[in-house]
């Protein structure tokens, strides 16, 4: 520390003073640059940080919260700050405060790059849709079929047993053999409000294929399976905004509200690495047959978020702290092989084209009635 | 020593440096269901941890989608706290002006009953659908509780519950299923004698006649969150615990999603995601669980010990606001018992002017001339008895309306009819008044005995002519049981004896509600629709 000044000729009291007004001096020197001094001295140096905010689908939130992936980005000198929305909802949004969106799905990217005119687009990872579900309630379905060995022996949800038990309205308590789970509601895969998410747009894109006899429908196809989509969504009256919350939903008040939820596949495998994110061996994720993979992109709005996109489409470690909240790499590398076998690749089936899926979801969010 | 003071001051310096970029305190204001009052240790400790500070203001859950869809909320609020966002996301205006809900806490609606009751039932032993609720109900063996459907979330969630369980289908409810299910909802509503605005004053209300306090003979039992009736059971003022019983066919939740308006500040968005964060905390959730009685919101966390521990299998609820408003019209205007209504009015010399004129403005607008959102639920309903009784030196005559279920808007005219012609003069004679009111009723009871019946007294001074509330209390206990328990409630408005309204309200197990000048009677007219 400073040196306490000395003076051989100056009395007691002057020395005091001067002492004092020494001791002040360094006081307001250190007010004024001991911050600044202090705040270069103490980290270790890194690159200037520019901040980048992003309206993203809400299942990407922890990902961005990782105190490990925003050390990784500050080293690559971007700070990120983020707002989940339903990734349908982006693309209605006041997008002038952000530098990227970050929706789910590449239809939904899609939409937001025509309407803003952005030609550039990342795809880093993406997530296959799966069924959250419990074992015993795996156990009330395959009394009906919609549980049953997949193509590679595997349980799979069968999507168009789960039609049929829609087009009845059959009852979760007329399942046959059902003791375990009596609900007087009917038997449908609990979803997001299609209005704001993805999630349930991904839905409405693996039922319409279904319903289309096995074929990815077009705009005449999905006029005539609508009244199919419709009961699918509107008999389960009420359903949330984000995929997060009905994932929340599930693990918190389990069978009583969400059965049976369709989520991301990232959503229980990021829960599976944390241990306290409530997933027991009461939690059991089953693919849909067929499924679809939903591919998140982000789309850079500025040039810091095109940094952004770049960075998270090359870097092996961001790669790698993405496949930690369950996210899988698009490109091969250590962090892709590491995940376990995804769906059987003969039962994922392609998204509609954006106009079909656009036309089918502003249907069913009419309300069919 | 210098040295170590020149120390000394570094340090503090420099430790101010580490709070220089911690974000500065803030407040919010939200619009909040009045049963979050229990929160406010638990949040007084968030306010603590992350400087974010709510700033709560009551509303009821449909007044609260009125306000935001209208818009009102915007730059005056920056987020909604209610048991539910279900119904305001029926309403394209509101839903279009909210943002991410994040999930806090939850309790499902279900039924509290008094335990020997519940014995006799056989509700103590075996799972019990709505249906069988329903049975006893209409057959006089459960008498019960359950706050307005329009006015308070417990009962709108109650009805949703109770039509779809009833209803049976498994499918969401439609406008066609509501009108298949009115004739099972009727046997359903027949048990219930008591109707409150908010869950707070229905336990209060419950435990008073529980008590052989007054306010009407004990019930069976309360339908309302499992958080209040556990807080019942905890706070030791029943003198028989009460049974939670969690219908088997399937319950409605409250999920109480703290909710971000669109049009809120990019702080004030940063301040709710901080405080949000810390509320999800396992340890905050716990105090949470413990303090309120609620279930958490995040996984991993037990709910209370003496919560029930069957699956509750959450019933689908209406989407469309088309159903949701048959759903309430048809509570309100077929399926209830019809209330009984008596405005003790005073037309004193003091109440001329603006005082008079305020009046005037609050009746006529339960008249069904104000086709707004909420006020469609709050004006005089199909089969209901409007008494007015104006008094000023003396009461005058009873004067009471029906309304014509047939044909209900030409009586609701005549009654705005009689409204505009009320004139101020004289003295004021409020526990005379009162009497002749209580008189009158004891006449209309034995004729028709079978109304949630309620009296309303507005005056804006002293009583200074004829009974005291003494001799009114001595004339009270000696009612009839069917008039005795007809709560009071009276208005605190103008020059209003406050000591003796209090007192009064009490007597007759009613409440006091404070109108600050004329233009405020109108909304407390709407509220205490809620209990009549």
């Amino acid at each position: 520390m400073a040196a306490a000044p000395t003076s051989a000729s100056t009395s007691r009291r002057g020395q005091g003073l001067r002492v004092t007004l020494a001791l002040v001096l360094i006081a307001v020197l250190l007010g004024y640059g001991g911050c600044e001094v202090y705040r270069r001295l103490a980290p270790p140096s890194s690159p200037p940080v520019v901040t980048v905010a992003g309206l993203i689908g809400s299942e990407k939130q922890s990902f961005f919260d990782d105190p490990d992936v925003v050390a990784a980005l500050a080293r690559n000198g971007l700070a990120v700050t983020v707002s989940p929305a339903g990734s349908r909802e982006i693309a209605t949004r006041d997008l002038a405060p952000y530098g990227f969106v970050f929706p789910s799905s590449s239809p939904a990217a899609e939409r937001i790059q025509r309407d803003r005119g952005v030609v550039t687009a990342y795809a880093p990872f993406s997530s296959p849709m799966a069924v959250a579900t419990f074992p015993d309630i795996a156990t009330a379905l395959a009394g009906a079929g919609a549980v049953r060995p997949g193509a590679d022996g595997r349980q799979v949800v069968d999507v168009r047993v789960l039609l049929d038990l829609a087009r009845q309205g059959t009852r979760w308590d007329r399942l046959p053999g059902n003791t375990a789970y009596p609900a007087r509601k009917t038997v449908l895969l609990n979803t997001t409000d299609p209005a704001y998410s993805n999630s349930a747009a991904m839905y409405l894109a693996l039922a319409s294929f279904v319903a289309n006899g096995d074929a990815v429908p077009d705009a005449a196809a999905a006029t005539r399976v609508l009244p199919d989509m419709c009961r699918l969504f509107a008999d389960q009256g009420y359903r949330p905004r984000t995929t997060a919350v009905l994932f929340n939903d599930y693990l918190t008040t389990g069978r009583g509200v969400a059965p049976m939820a369709l989520v991301y596949e990232a959503e229980f495998e990021q829960a599976r690495r944390v241990p306290t994110s409530g997933l027991t061996d009461q939690n059991v994720l089953l693919y849909p047959a067929p499924t679809v993979y939903s591919r998140h992109t982000l789309v850079p709005l500025t040039p810091d978020g095109d940094r952004l996109g770049r960075l998270l489409d090359t870097d092996p470690e961001l790669a790698e702290l993405a496949a930690r909240h369950g996210f899988r790499p698009t490109r091969p590398g250590p962090a892709a092989a590491a995940f376990p076998p995804g769906p059987n690749a003969a039962e994922v089936v392609d998204v509609p084209s954006y106009e079909t899926l656009e036309q089918m979801l502003a249907a069913v969010e009419r309300g069919c009635r | 020593m210098r040295r170590a003071l020149l120390v000394v001051v570094a340090g503090l310096l420099l430790a101010a440096c580490g709070t220089a970029t911690g974000p500065p305190p803030l407040t919010l204001r939200v619009l909040a269901g009045s049963e979050l009052a229990d929160m406010a240790p638990v949040l007084d400790e968030a306010a603590e941890a992350t400087g974010v500070r709510l700033e709560l203001q009551y509303t009821g859950t449909l007044e609260g989608a009125d306000t935001v869809a209208a818009g009102r909320a915007d730059g005056t609020t920056d987020a909604l706290w209610f048991s539910s966002n279900r119904y305001l996301e029926t309403i394209p205006a509101a839903r279009d002006r909210v943002d991410t809900a994040t999930r806090i806490m939850g309790s499902p609606v279900v039924l509290g009953v008094r335990a020997e009751r519940a014995r006799e039932l056989g509700w103590d032993r075996a799972p019990v659908t709505w249906s069988q609720v329903a049975e006893a109900a209409s057959t006089g063996r459960f008498a019960f509780g359950m706050t307005d459907p329009s006015s308070s979330n417990s009962g709108f969630s109650a009805l949703v519950a109770v039509a779809a369980a009833l209803d049976g289908s498994g499918r969401v409810l439609d406008p066609a299923a509501v009108d298949r299910v009115t004739g099972p909802l009727a046997a359903f509503f027949a048990g219930q004698r008591l109707t409150s605005g908010s869950s707070g004053w229905l336990t209060d209300a419950y435990v008073r006649r529980a008590t052989g306090g007054d306010g009407g003979p004990p019930l069976d039992g309360v339908v309302t969150y499992e958080a209040s009736i556990l807080e019942l059971n905890r706070s030791g003022r029943l003198p028989e615990p009460l049974t939670l019983v969690v219908p088997s066919d399937g319950v409605v939740s409250a999920e109480y999603p703290l909710t971000l308006l669109r049009s809120a500040s990019p702080e004030a968005r940063a301040g709710l995601a901080r405080l949000t964060e810390h509320l999800r905390r396992p340890e905050v959730q716990q105090r949470i669980v413990e303090t309120t009685a609620r279930r958490a919101g995040v996984p991993g966390v037990a709910p209370p010990p003496e919560a029930a521990r069957t699956t509750l299998v959450e019933l689908p609820f209406p989407t469309d606001k088309a159903t949701l408003d048959a759903l309430l019209t048809t509570y309100l205007d077929r399926v209830r018992r019809p209330a009984r209504t008596v405005y003790v009015l005073d037309v004193s010399g003091s109440m001329q002017g603006t005082r008079i004129d305020g009046l005037r403005t609050a009746l006529i607008g339960l008249t069904g001339s104000d086709p707004s959102l909420t006020n469609q639920f709050r004006r005089f309903r199909s089969r209901e008895d409007v008494v007015f009784v104006p008094f000023s030196d003396a009461p005058g005559a009873p004067e009471p309306f029906s309304v014509d279920p047939a044909d209900p808007q030409p009586s609701r005219d005549a009654i705005a009819t009689r409204v505009r012609a009320l004139a101020a003069g004289g003295n004021t004679a409020v526990y005379g008044s009162l009497e002749a009111a209580y008189r009158y009723l004891d006449q209309a009871a034995a004729a028709d005995p079978d109304r949630l019946t309620t009296v309303v007294l507005l005056s804006d001074g002293e009583s200074n002519r004829g009974p005291r509330l003494p001799e009114f209390r001595a004339f009270l206990a000696g009612r009839p049981p069917s008039t005795r328990g007809v709560p009071v409630f009276p208005i605190l408005f103008g020059e209003a004896a406050r000591g003796e309204m209090e007192q009064l309200a009490a007597a007759t197990g009613g409440r006091t509600f404070a109108a600050s000048d004329p233009q405020a009677l109108d909304a407390v007219f709407r509220e205490i629709r809620g209990y009549q």
